[in-house]
C-alpha cells in the first residue's frame, strides 16, 4: 500500500508575487497557463470583434487601410491557437495531470516554470509587430510564402520576423512542455496507475504530447527556412530562384494538422472525465476509447496536405481517403460519449453542460469537415467562409467548449470555492446562441461563395443578411465573457466552499484538499480501476455491479 | 453488462420522445420551406459543377440523418435519464459492449468509404483535361489583376484581356460587364471545352468562381490546368469570379467575370478583341511633350511629373519587372480615386507609349491601377 507522505522544504518567508514568479509549482504553473492563456483569449477575441464589426455591413466602416485589416485576422487566430487554446489545455493538463496519477509535481518543475515564461514573452513578441513601421504580420496565421516573403506588396515589415520568433518560441515552450508530460506520466505514477487505469485526460495529454513532440519541429524547420529566405537571401520558397512555393505548405501542415488534435484531443479528455461523473457511470467503452484516440493521434499525421487539395500539387485520391477515415475513431469517441449518458443519472451542473455544449457543437464540426474531405465539394469550399465555419465549429464548439468544462468542473480543485451555478448558466445559453448565430450563418455564406479574408463584400452577393447576424452573434460572444468573469471575481471571495469532493468524482484529484496541498496529497486511496475515488466512496461491490 | 428490469414507459420518455420529435419535424420543416435552401450551393452552371452538386447532395442527405440520429440521442438522454432529487442510487454502471463497439466502428468506416469511393468518382469527372479542348485560356493572376490570354491550338497568343482595377466592390463591374464583355476580361462559347492554365508572377492566388463549384490555386513557378463546360443555355449569363487565396491588401478587389456566350457570338467577340490587338497604335502627334517614366520593383522611378495645359503629352513608359507583373500609368483626380484617363496595362519587360488628352490646369494623380496603393505620383498641369 503506496502512502506518500511528503513535505515541501522550509524556504524563508517570500513575497507573494516573488513566490508566483519564481515557483516551480505544477499548480502554481497550471494556474498562471490557465491566467495568461485567458487574458490571450479575451486579446484575440477583441480583434475578432474588429473582424466582425467590419464585416457586417458592406462598404469599408472600421478599417479606412485593408493592411490593418489583414493584420487583425492574421493576429486573430495567431493568438487563439498559440496562445491561447494550446497554452490553455497544457495548462489544465499542468495542473490536473500530475494530480491524476498522484504524482507530486511534474517530472522537470524547472523546465515546466521555463516552458510557461517563454509564452508571454512570445505574446509580447507577437504584438509587438503593431509598434513597427510595418505594422504587425498580415499574411493570415498561415503566412503562406511567397506573400510572407519580403517585397513590395508582400510582407516587407519586420512584423513578420517578430510572427516567425514568436511561433518558435512557443513551439520550443511546446516540445519542452511535452518531454515534460511524457515522462511524468511514464515515470511518476502512483503504485497501482497502471497505464489502463490513467483517466482518459491523462491519455488524452499523452498523446497530444506524443503529436507536439513529433510536429513541432516541423513546424520550427518552415519557419527557420522563412526566416532565412526573408533576412539572409535564401530562396527556399522563391519559385524563380530555384525554391518552391508549395513546400511550405507542405512543411507547415505536416505541423498544423496534428496542431488541431493537439488542440481538441485535451478537450475531449476533459469531457471523459465530466461526463461519467454528471452521468454517476463509468465513461462507455474506456479502451476502446484509449485506442479511438491513439488512432486519431496517428491518422492524424496522415491527412495534413487535405489543406492544399486546390494547389494542384498533392496526390488527391490518398490524402482524401485518409481524411475520411479520421472521422471513424473520432466517431466512435462520439457514441461512447452518448451511451455514458444513456441510461445515467444525469445531473446538469454547468460543467455537463458546457460538456453537452462540446457533444453538440462538435458533432457540427466534424459533419460539415466530411464535405471537405470530399475533393471535388473541397473544390467549392477550400478557402471560403464554410471552411471558417468548419473550424470554429471543431476549435470554439469543441476546444473552447470543452476549456470552459474544464474551467467550471476544476474551479473548486483549484481554489476550493464553487463558481455560481446561476452566472453560469447565463454563461453558457449566451455562449452558445451567440457562437451558433455567429458560425452557422458562415456555412451558407461559404457556400454561396463568399472567400475568406476579404475586407469588402459586394452589397448585391447576396450576403448582407448572414454577415450581419454573424456579427450580432460575435458581440453576443463577447457578452457571454461578461457573466464568467463577474462569477470568477465574486465566487473567489464568497462561493461556497467546494470541499475535497463537490461532484463526486472519481479521479484522484478528488481525494485530496481544495486547493490540494504542496506535492498534492497526504495519504494516497488504493488504485485498482480508473476510478480510485469511486471505488473508495462505493467499494468494490458497486463497481461490479 | 447488465440490463435494468423492463418497466413500462415512464413519462420522461414520452417527454423525451417528443421532443425529439419536434425537433426533427422542425429540422425537416426548414428544408422543406426553403430557408435551408441557403445550405445548398448556388445552381451548378458547368458540367463540371453538375457532378459536383450531385455528391454534394448525397453527402448533404448523409450529413442530416447522422446530425438528426446523434443530436438526438444525446437529447434523448438529455430529457430522459435525468437524476431526480434524491436519488442516491447509482444506475447500472455499464463499461461498454464489444460488439457495439465493432458495430459503430464497421458502419461509419462503410459510410466513409462508400463516401470516398464516390469522391473519387466525381473527382476524376471534374479534373479532367482533354488533349484538344475548343478554347484555350492562359490565366495570369498577379497582384493584383487578373491578365486572360487567348490562344490558338499552337499556344500562341491570339488576344490579352485585363481586368480593369476597381477601387470600390464588384458591383461596378457587374453593372458593366452586363453591356461590356471587356469588363469581365473573360468570355468563353457555352457548350464548349474551355481549358484554363494559371500562372502567378508573384504570390499565390486562386481562381474562383462560386456557380462553377471550383477553385484552383494560382502558383508561381508552376502551371496548374483544368477545364470546364458551360451549360449550353447559360449563354447571356454572367458568372462572377474572384480571388480566393489571401494575396496581399488588395486581395478582395481581384474580381473578374465569366460571360457566357453562344459558340457564334464568341468567335465574333474574339474576332474583334484580335483586330484590337493587331491594330497598331497612331503616332504620336508631334510636338507633343513626352515624358519618360519606368516601373520596377513594383515603384515608379519618379514621383512627381510636370506637363503644360490645354496640350497633349505622351508618356514613354518602361515596365522593367518580371513578365506577368502588369502596370499601367492611369491619371485621377488628386483624390486618388476620380478617374480622368484609363489605359491598358503593359506587361513586365514591355514598353508602351502612353498617349494623353490635353488636361486643364491643376493637380492630379498619376497611378498604377493594379497596384494603386503603393504605386502613384503627382501629376501637375500649369
Amino acid at each position: 500500500m503506496a502512502t506518500h507522505v511528503l513535505t515541501p522544504a522550509t524556504t524563508a518567508y517570500r513575497s507573494g508575487l516573488y513566490e508566483w514568479l519564481t515557483t516551480t509549482d505544477h499548480k502554481k504553473i497550471g494556474m498562471m497557463y490557465v491566467i495568461n492563456s485567458f487574458l490571450f483569449f479575451l486579446i484575440g477575441g477583441t480583434f475578432a470583434l474588429g473582424v466582425r464589426a467590419e464585416l457586417a455591413y458592406p462598404g469599408l466602416q472600421v478599417f479606412q487601410n485593408e493592411h490593418v485589416y489583414n493584420e487583425f485576422f492574421s493576429i486573430h487566430a495567431t493568438v487563439m491557437i498559440f496562445l491561447f487554446i494550446i497554452p490553455m489545455l497544457a495548462g489544465l493538463g499542468n495542473y490536473i495531470v500530475p494530480i491524476q496519477i498522484g504524482a507530486p509535481d511534474m517530472a522537470f518543475p524547472r523546465i515546466n516554470a521555463l516552458s510557461f515564461w517563454m509564452l508571454p514573452l512570445a505574446g509580447i513578441l507577437l504584438l509587438s509587430g503593431f509598434l513597427s513601421s510595418g505594422g504587425a504580420a498580415a499574411a493570415g496565421w498561415t503566412s503562406y510564402p511567397p506573400l510572407s516573403e519580403v517585397g513590395p506588396l508582400k510582407s516587407p515589415g519586420s512584423g513578420e520576423d517578430l510572427w516567425i520568433l514568436s511561433i518558435i518560441l512557443i513551439g520550443t515552450s511546446s516540445i519542452l512542455g511535452a518531454i515534460n508530460f511524457l515522462v511524468t506520466i511514464f515515470k511518476m505514477r502512483a503504485p497501482g496507475m497502471t497505464l489502463f487505469r490513467m483517466p482518459i485526460m491523462v491519455w488524452t495529454v499523452l498523446v497530444t504530447s506524443v503529436l507536439v513532440l513529433m510536429a513541432t519541429p516541423v513546424i520550427t524547420s518552415a519557419l527557420v527556412m522563412l526566416f532565412i529566405d526573408r533576412n539572409l537571401g535564401g530562396t527556399f520558397f522563391d519559385p524563380f530562384h530555384g525554391g518552391n512555393a508549395i513546400l511550405y505548405q507542405n512543411v507547415f501542415w505536416f505541423y498544423s494538422h496534428p496542431a488541431v488534435y493537439v488542440m481538441v484531443l485535451p478537450a475531449m479528455g476533459i469531457v471523459s472525465e465530466v461526463l461519467p461523473v454528471f452521468s454517476r457511470k463509468p465513461l462507455f467503452g474506456y479502451r476502446a476509447f484509449i485506442f479511438a484516440t491513439a488512432g486519431i493521434g496517428a491518422l492524424g499525421f496522415s491527412v495534413w496536405a487535405h489543406h492544399m487539395f486546390t494547389t494542384g500539387a498533392v496526390f488527391l485520391p490518398f490524402f482524401s481517403l485518409m481524411t475520411f477515415l479520421i472521422a471513424v475513431p473520432t466517431g466512435v469517441k462520439m457514441f461512447n460519449w452518448c451511451f455514458t449518458m444513456f441510461r445515467g443519472k444525469l445531473s446538469f451542473s454547468t460543467p455537463m453542460i458546457f460538456a453537452i455544449g462540446f457533444l453538440t457543437m462538435f458533432l457540427i464540426g466534424g459533419i460539415n469537415g466530411a464535405f471537405s474531405a470530399s475533393v471535388p465539394i473541397d473544390f467549392a469550399l477550400q478557402d471560403t467562409y464554410w471552411v471558417v465555419a468548419h473550424l470554429h465549429y471543431v476549435l470554439f464548439g469543441g476546444s473552447v467548449f470543452g476549456m470552459f468544462a474544464g474551467l467550471y468542473y476544476w474551479f473548486p480543485k483549484m481554489t476550493g470555492r464553487m463558481l455560481d451555478e446561476g452566472l453560469g448558466k447565463v454563461h453558457f445559453v449566451l455562449m452558445i446562441v451567440g457562437f451558433n448565430l455567429t458560425f452557422f450563418p458562415m456555412h451558407m455564406l461559404g457556400i454561396q461563395g463568399m472567400p475568406r479574408r476579404i475586407a469588402d463584400y459586394a452589397s448585391d452577393a447576396g450576403w448582407n443578411d448572414w454577415n450581419l447576424a454573424a456579427t450580432i452573434g460575435g458581440f453576443l460572444i463577447a457578452s457571454s465573457i461578461l457573466p464568467f468573469l463577474w462569477n470568477v471575481f465574486v465566487s473567489l471571495r464568497n462561493g461556497k466552499i467546494a470541499g475535497d469532493d463537490p461532484w463526486q468524482g472519481n479521479t484522484l484529484e478528488w481525494a485530496t484538499s481544495s486547493p490540494p496541498p504542496p506535492y498534492n496529497f497526504d495519504r494516497l486511496p488504493e488504485i485498482r480501476s480508473e476510478r480510485p475515488v469511486f471505488d473508495a466512496r462505493h467499494g468494490r461491490v458497486a463497481h461490479e455491479a | 453488462m447488465s440490463r435494468p428490469p423492463r418497466r413500462g414507459l415512464a413519462p420522461e420518455a414520452l417527454v423525451a420522445g417528443g421532443v425529439v420529435v419536434l425537433l426533427v419535424a422542425l429540422v425537416v420543416a426548414v428544408f422543406l420551406s426553403g430557408a435551408g435552401r441557403s445550405l445548398y450551393p448556388p445552381d451548378a452552371a458547368t458540367v463540371q459543377a453538375q457532378d459536383t452538386r450531385g455528391l454534394y447532395d448525397i453527402v448533404f442527405a448523409l450529413a442530416v440523418a447522422i446530425f438528426i440520429a446523434v443530436e438526438g440521442l444525446i437529447v434523448w438522454s438529455i430529457l430522459r435519464y435525468r437524476r431526480k432529487p434524491g436519488d442516491d442510487e447509482l444506475p447500472p454502471q455499464t463499461h461498454g459492449n464489444n460488439l457495439v463497439e465493432v458495430i459503430w466502428t464497421l458502419i461509419p468506416t462503410a459510410i466513409v468509404l462508400y463516401l470516398f469511393a464516390i469522391s473519387y468518382q466525381t473527382l476524376n469527372a471534374v479534373n479532367a483535361v482533354s488533349d484538344t479542348p475548343d478554347v484555350r485560356v492562359h490565366a495570369v493572376a498577379g497582384q493584383f489583376q487578373w491578365k486572360f490570354e487567348y490562344l490558338d491550338g499552337a499556344g500562341n497568343v491570339l488576344a490579352t484581356q485585363t481586368v480593369p482595377y476597381y477601387a470600390t466592390t464588384s458591383a461596378d463591374c457587374k453593372a458593366a460587364s452586363l453591356t461590356n464583355a471587356a469588363c469581365g476580361g473573360m468570355a468563353v462559347p457555352v457548350g464548349q471545352k474551355v481549358q484554363v492554365t494559371l500562372d502567378s508572377p508573384d504570390v499565390i492566388h486562386a481562381w474562383y468562381v462560386p456557380r462553377f463549384l471550383f477553385k484552383r490555386d494560382v502558383v508561381p513557378g508552376q502551371t496548374n490546368k483544368f477545364e470546364f463546360t458551360v451549360d449550353p443555355t447559360d449563354a447571356g449569363q454572367v458568372f462572377r469570379g474572384q480571388c480566393a487565396e489571401l494575396c496581399g491588401t488588395g486581395h478582395r478587389t481581384m474580381l473578374f467575370t465569366v460571360l457566357g456566350l453562344s459558340p457564334a457570338d464568341y468567335q465574333a467577340w474574339l474576332a474583334s478583341l484580335v483586330e484590337i490587338a493587331q491594330r497598331t497604335p497612331p503616332p504620336a502627334p508631334s510636338g507633343a511633350t513626352t515624358l519618360q517614366l519606368t516601373a520596377q520593383n513594383i515603384q515608379f522611378d519618379k514621383t512627381s511629373l510636370e506637363v503644360a495645359a490645354g496640350q497633349p503629352f505622351v508618356i514613354d513608359f518602361k515596365n522593367m519587372d518580371p513578365a506577368g507583373v502588369q502596370h499601367d500609368v492611369d491619371i485621377r483626380q488628386s483624390d486618388g480615386t476620380t478617374v480622368v484617363v484609363d489605359l491598358q496595362t503593359t506587361d513586365g519587360g514591355k514598353e508602351s507609349q502612353y498617349q494623353y488628352q490635353a488636361l486643364p490646369a491643376g493637380t492630379y494623380t498619376f497611378i498604377c491601377s493594379v497596384h494603386p496603393s503603393i504605386m502613384h505620383g503627382t501629376l501637375t498641369v500649369h
